[in-house]
């Protein structure tokens, strides 16, 4: 405790409110008000109605959510296996090796996400390569972008695995393959879920490269978010923004319950 | 026996995949902006040197607001404990999975021209026009990015926090030590790695902030991010795109480069 | 079948620390083997290396006539126990134990049999279908020493088993290993620890290491009475090691003459006179040394005297006293002649 005054604690706590809730807490709940809402023009929004979500749940905004559910699945699923991979593959190495190919694969970080959505279309425009205008230009570079999270999550839990584990089992005769499907997969499950969380996250609320590619026939929850908003349509854009974070809540918490039932210690 | 295949071919299949998806096409783009003129004609244009300087100064002024901010409020979660400080961190981890330009959208039903703090203005002066009008203004940005980037200050600040002896804190305030003076010598030197390393990867974020700024529609504030968007898919002009981009790519990668380094010497 | 372990001129560096320096030890077929030595004196180096997990910079390992230097850890056919279990956390007990035999591609059929025997062997048949961490740190070590037995090992190693558990479980678990090593005629047993109650109690022979060299080996009651080491003399047994002169006219210490054997032609100058502590006795004697006493400690059953002898603090361990001496006070202390061994000053201590 490192106030002890009674007065000190309220003044820290006050302080706290303060700053937090108008900055955090406040833009997350007018958007769900606004959601709710048919006017704003005063202090509080007016007009309550439902008629946002029931629109939101058809025709193009349907659309837009089954759109960013699959790309952001299809890009987790290959994004885990390649990032998980690699951070396999690296652990093996020596530490050179390591480095180079951390380094690799963390540089999409670093990365402006409109750049990799530039590179992207620049590459993917021409033959052989021709995916501009196909839903896969906008699958891959939403791979591209969240496979670094997937790689340096997974890489993080394979430093923190005891090898005391991979040891043992090589003691009782297991080879390298079976002790990693049978010992090391298992033991990593519960920091891959957490990565598919995050990687599906990201991937969900992914605006700056997928503005630069998206076909007309393959357009994500963000981005249907924007043009909404951008033609004046703050309430149905709240309401799609409301459906997009629940979907993503949604599937964080499916995936820290598996999480949960999966963790061993 | 089968002869066991050499480790460093197992790291192929990514790389090579890694290559075709990323490298190739960034090399590309280093590539385009090679093209004849490009970048001098870039480089000396007005909207580029804007562009830099707002993204610049946005971005160092919203580090040093996230640090400000971040530092506060994780010292007063981790140790002027209350009721629901769990809930705020757990709050915190879902406030970072959300995408950046929710933030914008909310800030236009708050501090927009109709929004709810230029209403209780009129309401309490009568004055039809609230004074709030700062929106689409670079301050604009810049209140966005400090409440959407303050989390990533917070999250390794909270674990260093955790990790931090309270014995020390306990022996420096039974010695006579006032709080203040406990955070500035206890808990400040012990917080500077964390805060060097949430330091410099907010810094890079800010730097490659495009949803944000998309948002805000303000066509005053044009940062790097933006100018790529605009010159390629507004403008068609794709070798002055990729120069834009290649410089972007050369601030935010030296940028990280620097933020690996601090947060491996923090242990983070 | 039985096989032994030998190493033969093993060492093995860590870039130019070199943390095991050409130890040469040879565990028969069957042996209870004991590395004993203080935290770096290189014995889980030298396990470790029979396990497969160090590579020696150079030598060569044998396990029974067969060179294992270059094999893989799974290719070695050895069980082996940590001081952590690492038990698999994702497994039940009974999985734990058949994972040996599944990797080992042991026909299906075999397994639930295997598993059982090593189970009943250990005590934890009972506990089967638990997960390892419903299980106490004891319960959690039978279950790691179940799965290195069910593969039928013909070395077992065993690395700083007890450490990890309290005190009266840790010599409930030694009587445990002790049953087992009988039970099992077959294997033989590497066993690292730097407790030397463990060694003496479990070991047929002690090999005392440290700084990475091996120090002097040889079976317990051997290593016990007649150390040939300063080193052994102090870390088994917590020998008192006094500085002699040998001269024409024997032994003396502090210008006292003692009546000690003395089996070689010792060089002019000094010597180690190791005597045991319970060995020294207060009151008049054979060997009288006389001097203050320094600190005192009541240990239950009974006393240990500091006694301060002409600067030399030597150690007495002497049934519990009726009146505690006060500090300060007079003492003579005796020693029988046939309980102090002489130890040529330096050896060991290169």
């Amino acid at each position: 405790m490192l106030v002890h005054s009674r007065t000190g604690r309220w003044t820290a706590w006050a302080l706290f409110a303060v700053l937090f809730v108008p900055l955090f807490a406040l833009p997350l709940l007018v958007i769900l008000a606004a959601s709710f809402s048919t006017h704003w023009s005063g202090a509080f929004p007016s007009g309550p109605t439902a008629a946002h979500y029931t629109a939101a749940v058809r025709g193009e905004s349907l659309q837009a959510l089954t759109t960013s559910l699959i790309t952001a699945v299809t890009a987790s699923v290959i994004a885990l296996t390649v990032g998980t991979w690699a951070a396999l593959a690296a652990a093996a190495l020596g530490k050179k090796g390591r480095r180079v190919l951390d380094a690799l694969f963390m540089l999409p970080v670093a990365v402006p996400s409109v750049v990799v959505g530039l590179a992207v279309l620049v590459a993917f425009s021409q033959p052989p390569m021709l995916l501009n205008g196909t839903r896969w230009i906008v699958i891959l570079a939403h791979t591209v972008l969240v496979t670094a999270f997937a790689h340096q999550s997974v890489s993080a839990a394979i430093r923190r695995l005891d090898p005391m584990y991979e040891q043992a089992a090589a003691s009782l005769g297991a080879r390298p393959s079976y002790v990693l499907l049978r010992v090391k997969l298992p033991l990593l499950l519960p920091s891959l879920n957490a990565a598919a969380g995050l990687c599906f996250a990201l991937s969900m609320g992914e605006l700056s490269a997928t503005m630069m590619l998206y076909p007309p026939d393959w357009t994500p929850l963000p981005v249907l978010i924007f043009t909404a908003t951008d033609r004046g349509s703050l309430f149905t854009g709240s309401a799609l923004a409301v459906v997009l974070m629940a979907a993503t809540l949604l599937a964080l918490l499916a995936v820290s319950r598996i999480r949960t039932r999966a963790s061993y210690r | 026996m089968p002869t066991t295949v050499p480790v460093w071919l197992w790291a192929l299949p990514p790389v090579a995949v890694l290559a075709v998806v990323f490298l190739y096409p960034l090399a590309l783009v280093v590539q385009e902006s090679l093209a004849p003129g490009a970048y001098a004609e870039v480089l000396a244009s007005v909207s580029f040197r804007e562009a830099l300087v707002t993204t610049m100064w946005l971005a160092v002024a919203s580090t040093v607001g996230c640090l400000v901010l971040g530092f506060v409020l994780a010292l007063v979660i981790a140790f002027v404990p209350f009721p629901g400080g769990k809930a705020v961190s757990k709050f915190i981890d879902v406030f970072l999975s959300f995408p950046s330009f929710l933030i914008t959208l909310a800030l236009l039903f708050l501090y927009g021209t109709v929004g709810m703090a230029n209403g209780i203005w009129t309401d309490v002066t009568g004055d039809p026009a609230g004074p709030f009008r700062f929106l689409s203004t670079p301050w604009g940005v810049l209140l966005a990015e400090i409440t959407y980037f303050t989390p990533f200050v917070m999250r390794p600040l909270l674990a260093a926090f955790s990790q931090m002896e309270t014995a020390q804190l306990e022996v420096a305030s039974s010695l006579g030590a006032r709080p203040l003076r406990i955070v500035r010598q206890v808990i400040l030197p012990e917080a500077l790695p964390a805060l060097a390393a949430g330091g410099s990867l907010v810094l890079v974020m800010c730097l490659n902030e495009f949803g944000i700024v998309l948002f805000t529609g303000a066509k005053g504030v044009t940062t790097l991010p933006m100018l790529v968007y605009g010159k390629a898919i507004l403008e068609s002009d794709y070798a002055a795109a990729c120069v834009v981009a290649v410089v972007n790519v050369a601030l935010s990668v030296g940028l990280y480069v620097l933020y690996r380094g601090v947060s491996r010497r923090a242990g983070a | 079948m039985t096989s032994g372990i030998r190493f033969d001129g093993v060492t093995v560096t860590y870039g130019s620390n070199t943390v095991l320096d050409s130890l040469d030890l040879t565990v028969e077929p069957g042996e209870a083997m004991a590395l004993l030595g203080p935290s770096g004196s290189g014995k889980t180096t030298a396990l470790r290396a029979v396990a497969g997990f160090v590579r020696p910079a150079s030598g060569r390992v044998l396990i029974g006539d067969r060179d294992v230097t270059a094999l893989p850890p799974y290719k070695r056919g050895i069980g082996m126990v940590v001081q952590q279990y690492a038990l698999f956390p994702h497994l039940k007990v009974e999985a734990n134990v058949a994972f040996g035999l599944k990797a080992q591609k042991v026909p299906k059929g075999e397994i639930p049999g295997r598993v059982a025997e090593a189970l009943e062997m250990t005590g934890m048949a009972a506990y089967a279908q638990r997960h390892p961490r419903e299980l106490s740190g004891g319960q959690q070590q039978r279950v790691a020493i179940a799965r290195a037995l069910a593969i039928r090992p013909r070395v077992l190693l065993l690395d700083e088993p007890l450490s990890a558990l309290d005190a009266q479980l840790r010599s409930g678990m030694l009587a445990e290993l002790a049953r087992l090593h009988r039970e099992l005629p077959d294997v033989s047993i590497l066993y690292v620890t730097h407790d030397q109650v463990e060694a003496l109690t479990l070991a047929d022979r002690i090999a005392v290491m440290d700084r990475a060299r091996l120090q002097d080996c040889g079976t317990p009651q051997d290593l016990y009475r007649r150390p040939r080491t300063e080193f052994t003399a102090s870390f088994v047994g917590n020998a008192n090691l006094l500085p002699v002169t040998v001269g024409a006219g024997g032994v003396s210490f502090e210008g006292v003459s003692l009546d000690v054997p003395v089996s070689e032609a010792l060089p002019g100058a000094g010597a180690t006179l190791c005597v045991r502590p319970h060995l020294v006795g207060l009151g008049p004697g054979p060997n009288a040394l006389s001097g203050r006493i320094a600190e005192v400690q009541w240990r239950g059953s009974t006393h240990r005297l500091y006694v301060e002898v002409g600067g030399h603090r030597v150690k007495a361990d002497v049934r519990e006293l009726r009146e505690t001496p006060p500090l300060g006070a007079e003492v003579t202390l005796h020693f029988a002649p046939d309980d102090a061994v002489l130890l040529s000053a330096g050896v060991g201590n290169d």
